[in-house]
């Protein structure tokens, strides 16, 4: 079985019999227990630091601090972020190390020979801090006499990274408006919630490299991250991902990586030969890693009479934390998608990333496009409703197809199926398309009856129906100029007079972060090479056995690494009519090139292609409780080509539960710089009853031409438009817009009551 | 019954070692007190198929079978298990043969990442034992304990029907 088919994941067996190994399963028992210590302090300068107590504590092995750190800095995108918060500057790195910026940046690992005797270690840290003003959102760090945090990088602000886009005529864009509608969207945190917490086991291996098993991404960025740090080169850092409990885009960034390779490297030094181990808790993985970002979101859009799109004028900020992480990726994936999936004639739009002294912000499914998806969507809404259009209608005449002129203003890259997918979405749902049809919450079957809670009996008056109707894009694929690459190599092994290979290997470090990408990657070498799918072996996810294959995001690796498996079975079997034995194939499959946007008119190619989706949602809302209970998603999908069609339901079904979550009770509350609710208890992820009671899952398969047998990326389109679909289908039943989620009873009650419709339960967020 | 009889006539300190019988296997291990049965099963007694997700019986990755009920292993003291029947996800699986419940899990695709699977399996194990043929509304109240990142929930519904059903049963479209 190859393409098209649902063979069982491979992975399957051994997670459904306990087997399977993740990194803190993967700790032997001689392994020492290593103490990351957070700072606890959002913003303060390191005045002392006492780490003598805990060096001297029963059972303590070494007590690591920046002072032990060769190179004091790290990112993903820019060096900005310390290691470890020190004094004791090495001279190597730009960053200001004395400063906490936040209240998990590391300040000390302590190594012991059990988890109990690194925590009483790590207890007798004594610090001093001087406090410094918390900059606690976007507002503070935008005031005149806000303190900048990192004036290493000269920007003389803490908004260190902004986009333009400047298109067209806004005058005349404006003289052609029939309606204009403007609204400020807030748009929440949203934590990945990966029922895996960080963990790592590290040493250093025989053939002398320094060695992390983690929970990532991409193995080859950690790597080079590492050693960067350790000051190392590349070939004496190995990084190896045993089974990954759910990613989400919450692992693309270091937690573990760095100070546990940095354990291993010290201790080996000193003739420790035992492997170390970390194993965060849920508080510490909720309070130490990155988040969706929160920002804000003005647009004003103007539509002619017919509803075609005059005007979009839109400025964005994000709240980026203390670090960038992948902020300024994630701000120009936002900046792209404010003009919605339309063409858009004249433009104007400003992004901004800001720093400030809480969580930092970076990559979570959908990567600032489901920020923007929210306004856009929002605002077409708002239009239809204005010229009183039904919203398919009004998508109809302004999609995105091919020959399209994007916003950056240059061509849609070939393969523009939005079209289709809004048509088959409205189909699917029974979405009204006539403009005769009711728009309003009037003439639906009847709401099924609920309470929010058992024992009271449902009260039928109170509820509303209403439904609502969102579509995007999202790009798949490294954006705006990136070096987009992914590497493979196939193995084909049998006898030499033989006709076919017996059986093959496949080399590939493409992370399997749960979406079951491994089992795809061996479907599409078994493909390509016709070696029956048993007989192909997966050799996964370790730098030292494979070629670069970039990060499992962007909805990229499908499509990535089936290019690349294509091109090394190709190059496997040309090996293999030459009579190699084995018969090695490598390949470095390398996409069309993107640009970086132009910094006054934003104009740019910045993506080789995307994928596209429509959701149909329909709900009911209790307008006494503000209880919403949503009863049918209609979810669609161009996935191109569905590899395989199991895995890629999955994914829908999976995001969706994630988008209805970030719509609806995930409430990240964060205050003063420190997160209030790091639990699962206080942080609200969905569980199996409150899901929405029908998934409706379409997926056409309509090539891209550019995709391994037509497959497009698909794992992050569900994300994008659940919010905006749920706002929709709100005023639908209740006539009032929300312009801030996630829509919780409270929010929703006030919502309902404030007679402009805007939510009046902001300041909540911020209420100690 | 008799065990639980037995261990309130006990007074255990930090050197007591408890028995417990784990996956059909008299285990004998000492360290319990003061830790949780989730710890002293992967610890103590090797068994690290039964994860931490949370440490505040909020996620159910922890979720092991103590005398024929579904527990949370995180806030469960391990004493607690001293002279009872435990049944982790390793003992799920019969002289290699798996229950009907994993064989559904992989058929119905509600593996992904996998880190839930232990306890929702077990969390399955135990419904399909209190209600053979659940209702959806049983399947909602069983498995309302374990929290899941990756599925959507819909695919483990499928799996708990599979399993119902047999091989016949539901497999994804």
């Amino acid at each position: 079985m190859g393409v098209g088919t649902t063979p069982p994941r491979i992975d399957s067996h051994d997670k459904v019999t306990g087997d399977a190994q993740y990194p803190a399963d993967r700790a032997p028992d001689d392994a020492l227990w290593a103490k990351v210590v957070f700072t606890n302090q959002p913003h303060a300068r390191l005045v002392s630091l006492d780490v003598s107590a805990a060096r001297a504590t029963d059972g303590v092995v070494m007590v690591l601090t920046g002072a032990d750190v060769p190179v004091n800095d790290y990112g993903l995108t820019l060096f900005d972020q310390p290691v470890m918060i020190t004094i004791d500057h090495t001279g190597a790195s730009d960053v200001p190390c004395d400063v906490s910026r936040w209240e998990a940046d590391h300040l000390a690992v302590v190594i012991a020979e059990s988890v109990e005797t690194a925590e009483a270690g790590a207890a007798a840290i004594v610090a001093e801090w001087e406090p410094l003003p918390i900059l606690s959102d976007i507002d503070a760090a935008l005031a005149p006499d806000a303190p900048l945090l990192h004036p290493e990088n000269g920007e003389g602000t803490n908004n260190y990274h902004s986009y333009r886009i400047r298109k067209g005529s806004m005058d005349e864009g404006w003289a052609r408006a029939a309606v204009v509608v403007e609204a400020t969207y807030e748009v929440p945190y949203q934590e990945h919630a990966y029922l895996q917490p960080e963990a790592a086991v590290a040493y250093v291996d025989d053939e002398g490299r320094v060695t992390v098993e983690v929970a990532g991404q991409w193995t080859h960025e950690d790597r080079e991250q590492i050693a960067h740090s350790l000051d190392l080169d590349l070939d004496r850092v190995r990084v190896v991902y045993p089974a990954i409990g759910g990613a989400f885009g919450g692992r693309e960034d270091m937690s573990l990586q760095i100070v546990m390779a940095l354990a291993a490297w010290r201790l080996s030094q000193r003739g420790e030969t035992r492997p170390v181990a970390s194993v965060w808790s849920r508080e510490e993985s909720i309070v130490g890693h990155h988040k969706r970002h929160r920002g804000r979101i003005q647009a004003r859009w103007g539509a002619d009479a017919e509803g075609r799109i005059v005007a979009v004028q839109s400025e964005a900020w994000l709240d980026a934390g203390a670090y960038n992480y992948t902020s300024n990726k994630v701000l120009g994936n936002l900046h792209i998608g404010q003009g919605g999936p339309y063409e858009v004639p004249n433009a104007r739009i400003d992004s901004h990333a800001v720093y400030t002294n809480t969580v930092p912000g970076g990559a979570f499914r959908g990567f600032g496009g489901p920020q923007a998806a929210f306004a856009a969507e929002c605002q077409m809404n708002r239009l239809a409703e204005a010229l009183g259009m039904d919203p398919v209608e009004i998508r109809r005449r302004n999609t995105l197809r091919d020959g399209s002129t994007f916003i950056t203003q240059t061509p849609m890259p070939d393969g523009v199926t939005l079209p289709q997918v809004i048509e088959r979405c409205a189909a699917e749902s029974g979405f009204a398309t006539g403009p005769d049809a009711p728009t309003g919450g009037t003439g639906r079957p009847s709401p099924r009856p609920f309470s929010p809670f058992a024992s009271l009996p449902p009260s039928t008056d109170a509820l509303r129906r209403g439904r609502g109707f969102a579509c995007a894009f999202k790009n798949v694929g490294f954006s705006f100029g990136f070096p987009e690459r992914c590497e493979a190599e196939i193995v084909l092994h049998g006898d030499e007079g033989a006709e076919k290979p017996e059986r093959g290997e496949l080399f590939h470090a493409g992370a399997d972060v749960g979406q079951g990408a491994h089992t795809a990657f061996l479907q599409m070498a078994a493909e390509a090479t016709g070696v029956p799918l048993d007989r192909m072996e997966g050799r996964f996810s370790d730098t030292s056995s494979s070629g670069d294959s970039g990060s499992a995001s962007a909805s990229r690796l499908t499509f990535m690494a089936g290019n690349s498996i294509l091109g090394a079975a190709e190059e496997a079997q040309k090996a293999w009519r030459d009579g190699d034995r084995p018969a090695r194939g490598r390949f470095r499959y390398v996409p069309p090139p993107t640009e970086a946007l132009d910094p006054e008119t934003g104009v740019c190619n910045p993506n080789f292609t995307y994928g596209y989706v429509a959701q149909a949602v329909e709900l009911t809302v209790d307008v006494e409780t503000g209880h919403i209970v949503v009863d049918r998603v209609t979810s669609t999908h161009d996935v191109g080509r569905a590899i395989n069609p199991a895995l890629v339901v999955g994914q829908i079904e999976g995001a969706v539960a994630q988008a209805h979550g970030y719509t609806l009770s995930e409430r990240l509350r964060v205050s003063e710089g420190r997160v209030l609710n790091p639990r699962f208890s206080t942080y609200l992820i969905p569980g199996i009853g409150d899901m929405p009671a029908e998934i409706n899952s379409v997926v056409l398969e309509l090539a891209d031409p550019r995709g391994p047998w037509g497959a497009r990326g698909m794992a992050e389109m569900p994300m994008m438009t659940y919010a905006p679909a749920v706002v929709a289908a709100l005023h639908d039943a209740t006539g009032v817009w929300f312009t801030e989620f996630p829509l919780t009873p409270d929010r929703v009650l006030a919502g309902l009551r404030s007679a402009s419709g805007v939510a009046t339960t902001a300041r909540a967020d911020t209420a100690p | 019954n008799t065990a639980d009889a037995d261990t309130d006539d006990r007074v255990l300190d930090r050197f007591s070692v408890i028995g417990s019988t784990v996956n059909g296997r008299l285990v004998r291990a000492g360290g319990a007190v003061g830790v949780t049965l989730l710890d002293w099963l992967r610890e103590e007694a090797g068994l690290r198929g039964t994860k931490e997700g949370c440490a505040e019986g909020e996620c159910g990755a922890c979720t092991v079978m103590l005398d024929g009920r579904a527990v949370m292993g995180c806030l469960t003291p391990a004493a607690r298990a001293d002279g009872a029947t435990v049944v982790t996800v390793e003992g799920l699986a019969a002289d290699g043969a798996l229950a009907p419940i994993q064989d559904a899990f992989i058929r119905t695709g509600a593996v992904q990442c996998g880190f839930c699977t232990p306890g929702f399996l077990i969390s399955c194990a135990a419904l399909l034992e209190e209600h053979p043929s659940p209702n959806p509304e049983q399947v909602r109240l069983g498995l309302s304990g374990n929290l899941c990142r990756c599925t959507g929930y819909r695919a483990i519904e499928n799996a708990v029907a599979a399993a119902v059903a047999g091989d016949a049963g539901a497999e994804r479209p």
